[in-house]
Protein backbone atom coordinates (compact mmCIF):
# COMPACT_ATOMS: atom_id res chain seq x y z
CA UNK A 1 0.00 0.00 0.00
CA UNK A 2 1.11 3.56 -0.81
CA UNK A 3 2.33 5.70 1.79
CA UNK A 4 1.05 8.82 0.20
CA UNK A 5 -0.71 9.52 -3.20
CA UNK A 6 -0.34 12.38 -4.38
CA UNK A 7 1.77 15.29 -2.68
CA UNK A 8 0.87 18.52 -4.75
CA UNK A 9 -1.19 21.34 -2.93
CA UNK A 10 -0.26 19.43 0.30
CA UNK A 11 2.21 20.72 3.21
CA UNK A 12 5.26 18.97 2.16
CA UNK A 13 6.99 19.24 5.27
CA UNK A 14 4.85 17.22 6.90
CA UNK A 15 5.42 14.94 4.20
CA UNK A 16 9.04 14.81 4.86
CA UNK A 17 8.32 14.70 8.66
CA UNK A 18 6.87 11.32 7.99
CA UNK A 19 9.67 10.22 5.86
CA UNK A 20 12.13 10.69 8.03
CA UNK A 21 10.74 8.53 11.24
CA UNK A 22 7.14 7.55 10.24
CA UNK A 23 7.07 5.68 13.87
CA UNK A 24 7.74 9.17 15.45
CA UNK A 25 5.41 11.31 13.67
CA UNK A 26 3.12 9.11 13.81
CA UNK A 27 2.83 9.68 17.89
CA UNK A 28 3.88 13.27 17.43
CA UNK A 29 0.78 13.74 15.17
CA UNK A 30 -1.85 11.20 15.78
CA UNK A 31 -0.71 9.75 19.14
CA UNK A 32 -0.15 6.69 17.39
CA UNK A 33 1.68 3.67 18.65
CA UNK A 34 1.47 0.80 15.88
CA UNK A 35 1.48 -2.53 16.57
CA UNK A 36 4.81 -4.96 16.76
CA UNK A 37 3.88 -5.76 12.90
CA UNK A 38 4.32 -2.28 12.20
CA UNK A 39 0.48 -1.76 11.19
CA UNK A 40 -2.92 -1.01 12.91
CA UNK A 41 -3.32 0.90 16.45
CA UNK A 42 -1.37 -0.58 19.07
CA UNK A 43 -4.35 -0.72 22.51
CA UNK A 44 -6.27 1.78 20.13
CA UNK A 45 -3.79 4.64 20.84
CA UNK A 46 -4.25 7.25 17.92
CA UNK A 47 -7.27 5.62 16.53
CA UNK A 48 -9.49 7.96 18.10
CA UNK A 49 -7.61 10.81 16.68
CA UNK A 50 -7.03 10.04 13.56
CA UNK A 51 -10.80 8.94 13.36
CA UNK A 52 -11.87 12.32 14.49
CA UNK A 53 -9.31 13.83 11.81
CA UNK A 54 -10.93 12.19 9.30
CA UNK A 55 -15.03 12.61 10.51
CA UNK A 56 -15.51 8.62 10.66
CA UNK A 57 -14.65 5.39 12.16
CA UNK A 58 -12.01 3.45 10.17
CA UNK A 59 -13.21 -0.20 9.91
CA UNK A 60 -9.88 -1.59 8.46
CA UNK A 61 -7.91 0.28 10.86
CA UNK A 62 -5.98 -2.90 11.95
CA UNK A 63 -4.57 -2.83 8.34
CA UNK A 64 -3.18 0.56 8.41
CA UNK A 65 0.64 0.76 8.12
CA UNK A 66 2.61 2.77 10.41
CA UNK A 67 3.65 5.77 9.25
CA UNK A 68 0.75 6.03 7.03
CA UNK A 69 -1.09 9.63 5.73
CA UNK A 70 -4.58 9.09 5.15
CA UNK A 71 -5.53 10.55 1.99
CA UNK A 72 -8.43 11.93 2.67
CA UNK A 73 -7.05 14.63 5.53
CA UNK A 74 -6.21 17.22 3.21
CA UNK A 75 -10.10 17.40 2.31
CA UNK A 76 -11.71 15.28 5.42
CA UNK A 77 -15.30 16.71 5.57
CA UNK A 78 -17.06 16.50 9.36
CA UNK A 79 -20.54 17.67 7.47
CA UNK A 80 -20.71 15.11 5.25
CA UNK A 81 -23.95 13.74 4.73
CA UNK A 82 -25.16 17.09 6.02
CA UNK A 83 -26.30 20.17 3.48
CA UNK A 84 -25.81 23.84 3.86
CA UNK A 85 -24.86 23.83 7.43
CA UNK A 86 -22.21 26.17 9.35
CA UNK A 87 -19.67 24.86 11.51
CA UNK A 88 -19.00 26.47 13.79
CA UNK A 89 -16.14 24.27 15.40
CA UNK A 90 -14.48 21.02 13.94
CA UNK A 91 -12.88 19.49 17.01
CA UNK A 92 -15.83 18.72 18.70
CA UNK A 93 -17.94 19.28 15.24
CA UNK A 94 -20.73 21.80 15.79
CA UNK A 95 -22.91 23.35 13.30
CA UNK A 96 -25.95 24.54 13.28
CA UNK A 97 -28.23 24.73 10.14
CA UNK A 98 -29.25 28.50 8.74
CA UNK A 99 -33.09 29.40 9.42
CA UNK A 100 -34.09 29.24 6.00
CA UNK A 101 -32.95 25.85 5.33
CA UNK A 102 -35.24 24.75 8.24
CA UNK A 103 -38.37 25.17 6.24
CA UNK A 104 -39.81 21.95 6.08
CA UNK A 105 -41.81 20.71 8.67
CA UNK A 106 -40.15 17.77 9.77
CA UNK A 107 -36.32 18.35 9.52
CA UNK A 108 -34.10 16.00 7.26
CA UNK A 109 -31.70 14.53 8.65
CA UNK A 110 -29.32 16.39 6.16
CA UNK A 111 -30.33 19.58 7.91
CA UNK A 112 -30.85 18.35 11.81
CA UNK A 113 -27.81 20.15 13.81
CA UNK A 114 -24.77 18.90 15.08
CA UNK A 115 -23.37 19.12 19.08
CA UNK A 116 -20.76 17.34 20.23
CA UNK A 117 -19.11 17.60 23.04
CA UNK A 118 -16.51 15.06 22.66
CA UNK A 119 -14.80 12.73 20.15
CA UNK A 120 -17.05 10.35 17.87
CA UNK A 121 -16.64 7.06 18.78
CA UNK A 122 -14.73 4.78 16.56
CA UNK A 123 -17.13 1.79 16.03
CA UNK A 124 -20.86 2.45 15.29
CA UNK A 125 -21.89 -1.13 14.32
CA UNK A 126 -25.34 -1.04 15.10
CA UNK A 127 -25.09 -4.53 15.29
CA UNK A 128 -22.93 -5.25 18.41
CA UNK A 129 -24.21 -2.13 20.07
CA UNK A 130 -25.41 -3.30 23.80
CA UNK A 131 -28.02 -0.55 26.53
CA UNK A 132 -27.16 -1.37 29.60
CA UNK A 133 -30.01 -0.26 32.24
CA UNK A 134 -29.08 -0.81 35.39
CA UNK A 135 -28.76 1.50 38.99
CA UNK A 136 -32.05 1.34 41.14
CA UNK A 137 -33.67 -1.43 39.17
CA UNK A 138 -35.14 -5.01 40.29
CA UNK A 139 -34.10 -6.54 36.75
CA UNK A 140 -30.91 -4.85 35.32
CA UNK A 141 -30.53 -5.59 31.95
CA UNK A 142 -28.27 -5.75 28.58
CA UNK A 143 -30.22 -5.00 25.48
CA UNK A 144 -28.85 -5.23 21.82
CA UNK A 145 -30.78 -2.97 19.42
CA UNK A 146 -32.42 -6.50 17.75
CA UNK A 147 -33.36 -6.82 21.90
CA UNK A 148 -35.01 -3.12 21.77
CA UNK A 149 -37.12 -4.04 18.50
CA UNK A 150 -38.34 -7.40 19.59
CA UNK A 151 -39.17 -6.85 23.37
CA UNK A 152 -40.64 -3.30 23.01
CA UNK A 153 -43.29 -1.70 20.75
CA UNK A 154 -41.65 0.37 18.22
CA UNK A 155 -42.64 3.91 17.93
CA UNK A 156 -42.41 6.67 15.36
CA UNK A 157 -42.71 10.53 16.11
CA UNK A 158 -41.23 13.64 15.63
CA UNK A 159 -40.03 15.44 18.04
CA UNK A 160 -38.55 18.81 18.74
CA UNK A 161 -34.69 18.72 19.86
CA UNK A 162 -33.02 22.21 20.63
CA UNK A 163 -29.04 22.69 22.20
CA UNK A 164 -29.39 24.35 25.41
CA UNK A 165 -27.32 27.28 24.34
CA UNK A 166 -29.23 28.26 20.50
CA UNK A 167 -29.22 31.38 20.64
CA UNK A 168 -25.95 32.39 22.72
CA UNK A 169 -24.42 34.47 20.24
CA UNK A 170 -26.48 37.36 21.35
CA UNK A 171 -25.55 37.59 24.24
CA UNK A 172 -23.99 41.02 25.80
CA UNK A 173 -21.38 40.26 27.07
CA UNK A 174 -21.13 37.54 25.16
CA UNK A 175 -21.19 33.96 27.22
CA UNK A 176 -18.82 31.51 26.67
CA UNK A 177 -19.41 28.43 24.12
CA UNK A 178 -20.46 27.57 21.02
CA UNK A 179 -22.15 30.63 19.25
CA UNK A 180 -25.65 29.30 18.09
CA UNK A 181 -27.48 31.74 16.38
CA UNK A 182 -30.82 30.43 15.25
CA UNK A 183 -30.30 26.52 13.96
CA UNK A 184 -29.31 24.47 16.75
CA UNK A 185 -32.94 23.37 16.66
CA UNK A 186 -34.60 20.47 14.51
CA UNK A 187 -37.64 17.85 14.25
CA UNK A 188 -36.90 15.24 12.95
CA UNK A 189 -39.07 11.66 13.11
CA UNK A 190 -37.15 9.59 15.17
CA UNK A 191 -38.18 5.80 15.59
CA UNK A 192 -37.27 3.65 18.57
CA UNK A 193 -38.84 2.41 21.94
CA UNK A 194 -40.59 4.46 24.55
CA UNK A 195 -37.73 4.85 27.54
CA UNK A 196 -40.54 4.39 30.01
CA UNK A 197 -41.12 0.99 28.35
CA UNK A 198 -37.95 -0.44 28.76
CA UNK A 199 -37.63 1.32 32.56
CA UNK A 200 -40.77 -0.45 33.60
CA UNK A 201 -39.77 -3.73 32.07
CA UNK A 202 -36.51 -3.24 34.27
CA UNK A 203 -38.41 -1.98 37.55
CA UNK A 204 -37.99 1.26 39.01
CA UNK A 205 -37.17 0.90 42.75
CA UNK A 206 -38.89 2.95 44.96
CA UNK A 207 -36.58 6.34 45.69
CA UNK A 208 -35.22 6.88 42.49
CA UNK A 209 -34.81 10.21 41.31
CA UNK A 210 -32.71 10.53 38.14
CA UNK A 211 -31.88 8.99 35.39
CA UNK A 212 -27.98 8.87 34.15
CA UNK A 213 -26.78 8.54 30.56
CA UNK A 214 -23.60 7.31 29.40
CA UNK A 215 -22.39 7.43 25.39
CA UNK A 216 -19.58 5.97 23.87
CA UNK A 217 -17.97 9.14 22.99
CA UNK A 218 -14.26 10.09 23.78
CA UNK A 219 -13.57 13.16 25.98
CA UNK A 220 -11.28 16.10 23.90
CA UNK A 221 -8.22 15.32 26.04
CA UNK A 222 -8.18 11.16 25.10
CA UNK A 223 -8.67 10.41 28.42
CA UNK A 224 -10.59 7.12 28.73
CA UNK A 225 -11.74 7.52 32.39
CA UNK A 226 -12.88 11.12 31.74
CA UNK A 227 -16.62 10.98 30.28
CA UNK A 228 -17.25 14.29 27.65
CA UNK A 229 -20.93 14.26 28.58
CA UNK A 230 -23.00 12.23 30.71
CA UNK A 231 -26.30 14.18 32.06
CA UNK A 232 -29.83 12.90 33.09
CA UNK A 233 -33.38 14.01 33.63
CA UNK A 234 -35.47 13.59 36.82
CA UNK A 235 -37.59 9.93 36.25
CA UNK A 236 -41.06 11.63 36.27
CA UNK A 237 -39.62 13.32 32.80
CA UNK A 238 -38.34 9.56 31.96
CA UNK A 239 -41.32 7.96 32.64
CA UNK A 240 -43.64 10.09 29.79
CA UNK A 241 -44.76 8.74 26.77
CA UNK A 242 -42.75 10.93 24.56
CA UNK A 243 -39.13 10.18 25.37
CA UNK A 244 -37.50 7.64 22.77
CA UNK A 245 -34.77 5.55 22.88
CA UNK A 246 -34.11 5.75 18.69
CA UNK A 247 -32.32 3.95 16.22
CA UNK A 248 -33.78 5.63 13.59
CA UNK A 249 -33.81 9.20 12.02
CA UNK A 250 -36.19 9.94 9.29
CA UNK A 251 -36.57 6.41 8.43
CA UNK A 252 -33.20 5.75 7.88
CA UNK A 253 -30.26 4.75 10.17
CA UNK A 254 -29.04 7.93 12.36
CA UNK A 255 -26.92 9.95 11.32
CA UNK A 256 -23.56 8.92 12.73
CA UNK A 257 -22.90 12.85 14.13
CA UNK A 258 -26.84 12.79 15.37
CA UNK A 259 -25.72 9.50 17.70
CA UNK A 260 -26.05 6.11 15.61
CA UNK A 261 -26.61 3.88 16.33
CA UNK A 262 -28.83 4.42 19.46
CA UNK A 263 -29.42 7.71 21.08
CA UNK A 264 -31.70 9.08 23.76
CA UNK A 265 -34.48 12.02 22.32
CA UNK A 266 -35.97 13.97 25.21
CA UNK A 267 -38.36 16.82 23.23
CA UNK A 268 -38.48 20.40 24.82
CA UNK A 269 -35.37 19.77 27.60
CA UNK A 270 -31.97 20.59 26.62
CA UNK A 271 -30.76 18.65 23.87
CA UNK A 272 -27.71 17.53 26.24
CA UNK A 273 -30.48 15.42 27.83
CA UNK A 274 -30.84 13.37 24.74
CA UNK A 275 -27.27 11.15 25.23
CA UNK A 276 -25.93 9.85 22.08
CA UNK A 277 -24.29 6.74 21.35
CA UNK A 278 -26.17 5.77 23.75
CA UNK A 279 -24.41 2.67 26.08
CA UNK A 280 -25.89 2.90 29.78
CA UNK A 281 -28.57 4.10 31.59
CA UNK A 282 -29.10 3.73 35.13
CA UNK A 283 -31.50 5.00 37.88
CA UNK A 284 -30.05 6.73 41.19
CA UNK A 285 -31.93 8.39 44.43
CA UNK A 286 -29.85 11.38 43.81
CA UNK A 287 -29.79 13.68 41.16
CA UNK A 288 -27.14 13.05 38.75
CA UNK A 289 -23.76 14.40 38.81
CA UNK A 290 -21.96 13.17 35.95
CA UNK A 291 -19.87 15.51 33.47
CA UNK A 292 -21.98 18.48 32.71
CA UNK A 293 -24.27 18.37 35.47
CA UNK A 294 -22.46 19.89 37.71
CA UNK A 295 -21.29 23.40 38.13
CA UNK A 296 -22.60 25.36 36.10
CA UNK A 297 -23.38 23.29 32.50
CA UNK A 298 -26.69 23.30 31.72
CA UNK A 299 -27.64 25.23 34.46
CA UNK A 300 -28.99 29.08 35.09
CA UNK A 301 -29.26 31.66 38.10
CA UNK A 302 -32.43 31.17 40.18
CA UNK A 303 -33.07 34.92 39.31
CA UNK A 304 -33.15 37.04 36.78
CA UNK A 305 -29.70 38.90 36.51
CA UNK A 306 -28.69 42.12 35.28
CA UNK A 307 -26.17 41.38 32.20
CA UNK A 308 -22.48 40.97 33.07
CA UNK A 309 -23.29 40.09 36.64
CA UNK A 310 -21.35 37.67 38.87
CA UNK A 311 -23.38 34.71 40.05
CA UNK A 312 -22.00 32.10 42.83
CA UNK A 313 -22.51 28.83 41.95
CA UNK A 314 -25.28 27.60 44.39
CA UNK A 315 -27.74 30.06 43.20
CA UNK A 316 -27.44 28.13 39.32
CA UNK A 317 -30.41 25.81 38.82
CA UNK A 318 -30.42 22.55 35.96
CA UNK A 319 -32.38 23.63 33.21
CA UNK A 320 -35.35 21.57 32.80
CA UNK A 321 -38.39 22.69 29.54
CA UNK A 322 -36.75 24.68 26.73
CA UNK A 323 -38.82 27.96 26.08
CA UNK A 324 -41.50 29.35 24.26
CA UNK A 325 -39.93 29.74 20.95
CA UNK A 326 -40.58 30.35 17.14
CA UNK A 327 -38.75 30.56 13.71
CA UNK A 328 -38.86 32.52 10.88
CA UNK A 329 -38.06 29.74 7.84
CA UNK A 330 -39.49 31.41 4.94
CA UNK A 331 -38.51 34.69 3.50
CA UNK A 332 -34.73 33.67 3.91
CA UNK A 333 -33.42 36.96 5.68
CA UNK A 334 -32.15 39.57 3.59
CA UNK A 335 -34.22 38.61 0.96
CA UNK A 336 -34.99 41.44 -1.67
CA UNK A 337 -38.60 41.10 -2.85
CA UNK A 338 -40.57 42.50 -5.44
CA UNK A 339 -44.58 42.06 -5.28
CA UNK A 340 -47.01 43.94 -2.62
CA UNK A 341 -47.31 40.49 -0.10
CA UNK A 342 -45.73 37.45 1.16
CA UNK A 343 -46.08 34.09 2.89
CA UNK A 344 -44.24 34.11 5.80
CA UNK A 345 -43.55 30.72 7.50
CA UNK A 346 -41.92 29.17 10.23
CA UNK A 347 -42.44 26.73 13.32
CA UNK A 348 -42.96 27.07 16.84
CA UNK A 349 -42.54 24.96 20.22
CA UNK A 350 -42.53 25.16 23.73
CA UNK A 351 -40.92 22.51 25.92
CA UNK A 352 -44.09 19.81 27.58
CA UNK A 353 -46.36 22.86 26.21
CA UNK A 354 -48.15 23.03 23.12
CA UNK A 355 -48.38 27.16 20.95
CA UNK A 356 -51.39 28.31 21.25
CA UNK A 357 -50.56 30.91 18.75
CA UNK A 358 -48.09 33.00 17.06
CA UNK A 359 -48.45 37.16 15.71
CA UNK A 360 -46.24 38.16 12.83
CA UNK A 361 -45.59 42.22 12.77
CA UNK A 362 -43.69 43.84 9.51
CA UNK A 363 -43.49 47.06 11.44
CA UNK A 364 -41.05 46.73 14.56
CA UNK A 365 -44.08 45.30 16.62
CA UNK A 366 -46.55 48.51 16.31
CA UNK A 367 -49.41 45.69 14.82
CA UNK A 368 -49.27 42.06 15.01
CA UNK A 369 -51.53 39.62 12.91
CA UNK A 370 -52.20 36.23 14.02
CA UNK A 371 -50.70 33.67 11.99
CA UNK A 372 -52.19 29.97 10.52
CA UNK A 373 -51.14 27.46 13.08
CA UNK A 374 -51.51 23.74 12.92
CA UNK A 375 -51.34 21.07 16.02
CA UNK A 376 -48.65 19.28 16.92
CA UNK A 377 -48.25 15.83 14.36
CA UNK A 378 -47.69 14.56 18.40
CA UNK A 379 -46.72 15.61 21.33
CA UNK A 380 -43.26 17.02 21.44
CA UNK A 381 -43.52 18.06 18.12
CA UNK A 382 -42.85 21.81 16.98
CA UNK A 383 -45.80 23.24 15.46
CA UNK A 384 -45.92 25.02 11.79
CA UNK A 385 -47.10 28.51 11.05
CA UNK A 386 -48.27 30.33 7.86
CA UNK A 387 -49.65 33.73 7.23
CA UNK A 388 -49.28 35.79 4.36
CA UNK A 389 -48.09 39.83 5.23
CA UNK A 390 -48.68 43.06 2.69
CA UNK A 391 -46.15 45.70 2.15
CA UNK A 392 -47.64 48.85 1.96
CA UNK A 393 -45.09 50.32 -0.23
CA UNK A 394 -41.64 50.04 -0.87
CA UNK A 395 -39.05 49.58 1.46
CA UNK A 396 -37.08 48.00 4.25
CA UNK A 397 -39.63 46.22 6.40
CA UNK A 398 -38.43 43.60 9.39
CA UNK A 399 -40.53 40.76 9.99
CA UNK A 400 -40.95 39.58 13.59
CA UNK A 401 -42.57 36.24 15.11
CA UNK A 402 -44.06 35.95 18.64
CA UNK A 403 -45.11 32.46 19.97
CA UNK A 404 -47.29 32.60 22.94
CA UNK A 405 -47.71 28.91 24.60
CA UNK A 406 -50.57 26.90 26.25
CA UNK A 407 -49.34 28.40 29.60
CA UNK A 408 -49.54 31.91 28.12
CA UNK A 409 -45.95 32.76 28.01
CA UNK A 410 -45.15 34.31 25.28
CA UNK A 411 -41.66 35.58 23.54
CA UNK A 412 -39.65 38.07 25.12
CA UNK A 413 -38.10 40.75 22.55
CA UNK A 414 -34.35 41.32 24.33
CA UNK A 415 -32.19 38.54 25.70
CA UNK A 416 -32.81 37.39 29.24
CA UNK A 417 -29.28 37.68 29.64
CA UNK A 418 -27.74 34.52 31.81
CA UNK A 419 -23.61 33.64 33.16
CA UNK A 420 -23.51 30.72 29.95
CA UNK A 421 -25.54 31.84 27.43
CA UNK A 422 -28.64 29.48 27.57
CA UNK A 423 -32.60 29.54 26.89
CA UNK A 424 -32.41 32.96 24.55
CA UNK A 425 -35.79 32.35 22.93
CA UNK A 426 -36.27 36.47 22.03
CA UNK A 427 -38.27 37.12 19.14
CA UNK A 428 -36.57 35.89 15.44
CA UNK A 429 -36.64 39.39 13.02
CA UNK A 430 -35.64 38.86 9.22
CA UNK A 431 -35.10 41.59 7.36
CA UNK A 432 -36.56 42.21 4.08
CA UNK A 433 -36.29 44.68 0.91
CA UNK A 434 -39.30 45.11 -0.86
CA UNK A 435 -38.70 46.95 -4.34
CA UNK B 1 10.80 18.29 17.95
CA UNK B 2 11.69 21.54 16.04
CA UNK B 3 9.17 24.28 16.70
CA UNK B 4 8.63 25.23 12.88
CA UNK B 5 8.09 21.49 12.26
CA UNK B 6 5.75 21.27 15.76
CA UNK B 7 3.86 24.02 13.91
CA UNK B 8 3.10 22.35 11.10
CA UNK B 9 1.73 19.60 12.34
CA UNK B 10 -0.47 21.43 14.89
CA UNK B 11 -1.59 23.20 12.09
CA UNK B 12 -3.07 20.07 10.14
CA UNK B 13 -4.41 19.29 13.52
CA UNK B 14 -6.16 22.09 14.47
CA UNK B 15 -7.73 23.86 10.92
CA UNK B 16 -10.24 23.36 8.60
CA UNK B 17 -8.98 21.88 5.56
CA UNK B 18 -9.52 25.02 3.55
CA UNK B 19 -7.62 27.62 6.30
CA UNK B 20 -4.91 24.59 6.52
CA UNK B 21 -4.53 25.41 2.46
CA UNK B 22 -4.12 29.34 3.19
CA UNK B 23 -0.20 29.68 4.33
CA UNK B 24 -1.26 33.29 5.66
CA UNK B 25 -3.86 31.79 8.15
CA UNK B 26 -0.59 29.54 9.81
CA UNK B 27 -2.95 29.29 12.98
CA UNK B 28 -6.18 28.44 11.51
CA UNK B 29 -9.05 30.49 12.85
CA UNK B 30 -6.65 32.35 15.32
CA UNK B 31 -5.28 36.04 13.72
CA UNK B 32 -1.82 35.72 13.55
CA UNK B 33 -0.84 38.21 15.88
CA UNK B 34 2.04 38.43 18.58
CA UNK B 35 1.18 34.67 21.55
CA UNK B 36 -0.69 33.46 18.39
CA UNK B 37 1.93 30.48 17.98
CA UNK B 38 1.68 29.65 21.95
CA UNK B 39 -2.15 29.55 22.16
CA UNK B 40 -2.63 27.68 19.16
CA UNK B 41 -0.56 25.16 20.57
CA UNK B 42 -2.10 25.13 23.77
CA UNK B 43 -5.89 25.28 22.76
CA UNK B 44 -5.46 22.81 19.62
CA UNK B 45 -3.89 20.14 21.14
CA UNK B 46 -7.45 19.15 22.90
CA UNK B 47 -9.60 21.45 20.64
CA UNK B 48 -10.64 23.38 17.59
CA UNK B 49 -9.17 27.10 17.43
CA UNK B 50 -12.92 27.89 15.59
CA UNK B 51 -13.99 27.13 18.93
CA UNK B 52 -11.55 29.87 20.88
CA UNK B 53 -11.92 32.33 17.98
CA UNK B 54 -15.75 32.42 18.59
CA UNK B 55 -15.37 33.81 22.34
CA UNK B 56 -15.54 37.21 23.17
CA UNK B 57 -14.51 37.16 27.18
CA UNK B 58 -12.60 39.46 29.65
CA UNK B 59 -8.96 38.91 30.77
CA UNK B 60 -10.64 37.67 34.07
CA UNK B 61 -12.87 35.55 32.25
CA UNK B 62 -10.44 33.95 29.95
CA UNK B 63 -8.45 33.10 33.14
CA UNK B 64 -10.91 31.47 35.01
CA UNK B 65 -11.47 29.69 31.78
CA UNK B 66 -8.47 28.75 31.89
CA UNK B 67 -8.38 27.55 35.36
CA UNK B 68 -11.57 25.24 34.27
CA UNK B 69 -9.71 23.62 31.58
CA UNK B 70 -7.40 22.21 34.05
CA UNK B 71 -9.28 21.70 36.67
CA UNK B 72 -12.07 20.38 34.81
CA UNK B 73 -11.34 19.23 31.35
CA UNK B 74 -7.67 17.37 31.36
CA UNK B 75 -5.28 20.31 30.61
CA UNK B 76 -1.90 20.11 31.68
CA UNK B 77 -1.05 23.66 33.29
CA UNK B 78 0.67 26.10 31.19
CA UNK B 79 4.06 27.27 32.57
CA UNK B 80 4.71 30.74 32.46
CA UNK B 81 5.74 32.85 30.70
CA UNK B 82 3.46 31.03 28.37
CA UNK B 83 0.59 31.12 30.67
CA UNK B 84 0.81 35.14 30.26
CA UNK B 85 1.41 35.10 26.55
CA UNK B 86 -1.93 33.38 26.02
CA UNK B 87 -3.86 35.62 28.01
CA UNK B 88 -2.82 38.57 26.65
CA UNK B 89 -3.62 37.37 23.04
CA UNK B 90 -7.31 36.13 24.30
CA UNK B 91 -8.04 39.27 26.20
CA UNK B 92 -6.49 41.95 23.51
CA UNK B 93 -8.10 39.45 19.96
CA UNK B 94 -11.16 38.21 21.59
CA UNK B 95 -11.88 40.09 24.36
CA UNK B 96 -15.76 40.90 24.76
CA UNK B 97 -16.04 43.99 21.58
CA UNK B 98 -15.21 40.84 19.64
CA UNK B 99 -13.12 42.36 16.78
CA UNK B 100 -11.94 39.11 15.19
CA UNK B 101 -15.78 37.32 15.74
CA UNK B 102 -14.80 35.02 12.82
CA UNK B 103 -19.29 35.24 11.60
CA UNK B 104 -21.52 38.12 11.13
CA UNK B 105 -24.15 38.54 13.73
Amino acid sequence: MPRRTDPKDRPTGLFSYFDADPERADLDVFGRIAHPDRRGFFRGAGLATMGAMLGAAIPFHRNMPAGFIPVALAQADVLEGKDGLVLLADRPVNAETPAHLLDDPITPTNRHFIRNNGVVPDDLDPAGWQLTVDGLVDNPMVLSIADLRDRFEVVSMALTLECGGNGRAFFDPPASGNQWTYGAVGCAEWTGVRLKDVLEAAGVKDGVVYTAHEGADMHLSGDPDKSPISRGMPIGKALTDDVLIAFEMNGAALHPMNGAPLRLVVPGWPGSCSQKWLTRIWLRDVVHDGEKMTGTSYRVPNRPVAPGEDVAEEDYVIIERMPVKSLITNPATETDLTGESAEVRGHAWSGDRTIERVDVSIDFGATWQTAELDPPVNEGAWQNWRTTVSFPTAGYYEVWARATDSAGEGQPFAVAWNPKGYLNNAMHRIALRVG
Amino acid sequence: MPRSLRLLVLALLGTAPSAMAQADEPYGALVDRPGAEDTFIYCTACHSGMLVAQQGLSRERWDKLMVWMVEEQGMQEIPEPDRTTVLDYLSTHYGPDRPNFPRPK
